[in-house]
């Protein structure tokens, strides 16, 4: 057992290591949220009260899309080089290593943008006391989304040519969870009640994600 | 160690090989012999339970190798035609990444000879991303020494290699099969190895 949580902990040191290295991309992340955010601005124009009031919507809707952008690099790589034999040869199942990649998507890819957000909330003129709302619906909400781009980018190993289609099925999936999640800033009275919700929807995509991911890492390294 | 009864896998209807049999014991070196696209790296990954045999059965000590399967990955380690090295790491990286998630007992010494026997001292700190793919594919066959596991399992293992690297691969081969270990590996070429056992497929 402990010869397990060590192999775990170095499997995040190695993620720790791949993404340190690639930390430019992390960055580009970042960096679309925010001339996003800028653009945005400046399209809807000067008006501090209108951006206040879309400024929940277009945040959500941004970090939706930057969050996005990464899913590409989910599994493809590791199942470019052989890693995901390697780690499925060293003791982890397939659903195991989804488990794992999907809380190594949160911890080096989500977390950057949840501590972007109090500088977008300034960005686009969001009350101070709205930020907590916020960081909290999207603590649950990002893990939500990286489960369900855990499946999708496991799924498109199998579709090799239309990568489109992965970003198209979390897109669609995050409906509920933007609903909900933008409910929570302008509900504050029901805030119980959608978290709840939301942690809901996130036991059951949690508990999805290391069979069907698990599933179609098994069937793409078949038909590899 | 390993027996592989009557194996056949097919895809899409088309049969990729069928009725193989093979058996690996302690010292024993068994190649897989066939021209590109024979079926050679799907017959490994057969053997690994990466692809699930259409016919056949493989055991493991004499179990089934789907019930003893994490057994089995216990002590085999595989070495696949591409390089699975971390290219934007150095070479550094890569080794301290697989001497810890392996739980290697190779000590500093040990490595550091291993390193020199391979001429990759020179490059500990170099990205593997820049190596050529010789320099790349012996870095490879060191995650053999950190595994230090029984039985080998190496897809096309003399491919991008100088001959001073295939015959260093050809000793450590023999010293691994005197020490009790086995070897399946393939090649479309003839790798002048003693083996004990040839696959044609």
């Amino acid at each position: 057992m402990i010869k397990f949580l060590i192999k775990i902990i170095f499997f995040y040191y190695r993620e720790y290591k791949l993404n340190l290295s690639g930390f430019q991309d992390i960055l580009t992340n970042i960096i679309f949220f925010f001339v996003s955010i800028f653009i945005f601005i400046f399209s809807i124009g000067p008006d501090k009260d209108t951006i206040s009031v879309v400024g929940v919507g277009i945040l959500w809707t941004l970090l939706l899309l930057s969050s996005t952008l990464s899913l590409r690099k989910f599994y493809q790589d590791d199942f470019e080089n052989g890693n995901l034999v390697i780690m499925h040869l060293n003791g982890f199942s397939f659903g195991f290593i989804a488990i794992l990649k999907t809380l190594s998507n949160f911890l080096f890819v989500q977390i950057p943008f949840l501590l972007s957000i109090p500088i977008a909330c300034i960005l686009l003129n969001i009350a101070n006391d709205k930020i907590i709302y916020l960081i909290t619906s999207f603590g649950i909400s990002s893990f939500i989304l990286s489960c369900l781009g855990s499946i999708s980018s496991s799924m498109n190993l199998m579709n090799q040519r239309n990568f489109l289609l992965g970003s198209l099925i979390v897109m669609v999936f995050s409906i509920p969870i933007i609903i909900f999640s933008v409910g929570i800033i302008n509900m504050e009275e029901s805030f119980n009640s959608l978290i709840n919700i939301l942690f809901g929807i996130l036991l059951i995509v949690f508990a999805i994600n290391p069979w069907a991911s698990g599933l179609c890492l098994k069937l793409s390294l078949e038909n590899k | 160690m390993i027996i592989v009864k009557d194996l056949s896998v097919e895809r899409l209807d088309k049969k990729i090989f069928e009725n193989i049999n093979l058996s690996l014991t302690s010292g024993n070196i068994t190649i897989l012999r066939g021209k590109n696209g024979s079926g050679k790296s799907t017959l490994l990954k057969t053997i690994l339970h990466i692809i699930e045999p259409s016919f056949g059965t493989i055991y493991w000590k004499g179990k089934l190798l789907k019930k003893n399967l994490y057994d089995f990955y216990d002590n085999v380690t595989y070495i696949a035609d591409k390089t699975s090295s971390l290219t934007k790491l150095t070479v550094k990286d890569n080794i301290n990444i697989w001497s810890r998630i392996f739980f290697s007992n190779i000590n500093n010494s040990q490595l550091e000879t291993a390193l020199k026997t391979l001429k990759l001292e020179n490059y500990l700190n170099k990205k593997v991303g820049t190596l050529s793919l010789g320099e790349t594919k012996k870095l490879e066959f060191l995650r053999l020494i950190i595994e230090n596991k029984k039985v080998w399992i190496l897809d096309e293992p003399l491919s991008n290699l100088d001959e001073d690297s295939v015959q260093l691969i050809k000793q450590t081969f023999e010293d691994h099969c005197s020490q009790g270990g086995s070897i399946i590996f393939s090649s479309h070429q003839n790798p002048g190895i003693y083996v004990t056992e040839e696959v044609q497929l």
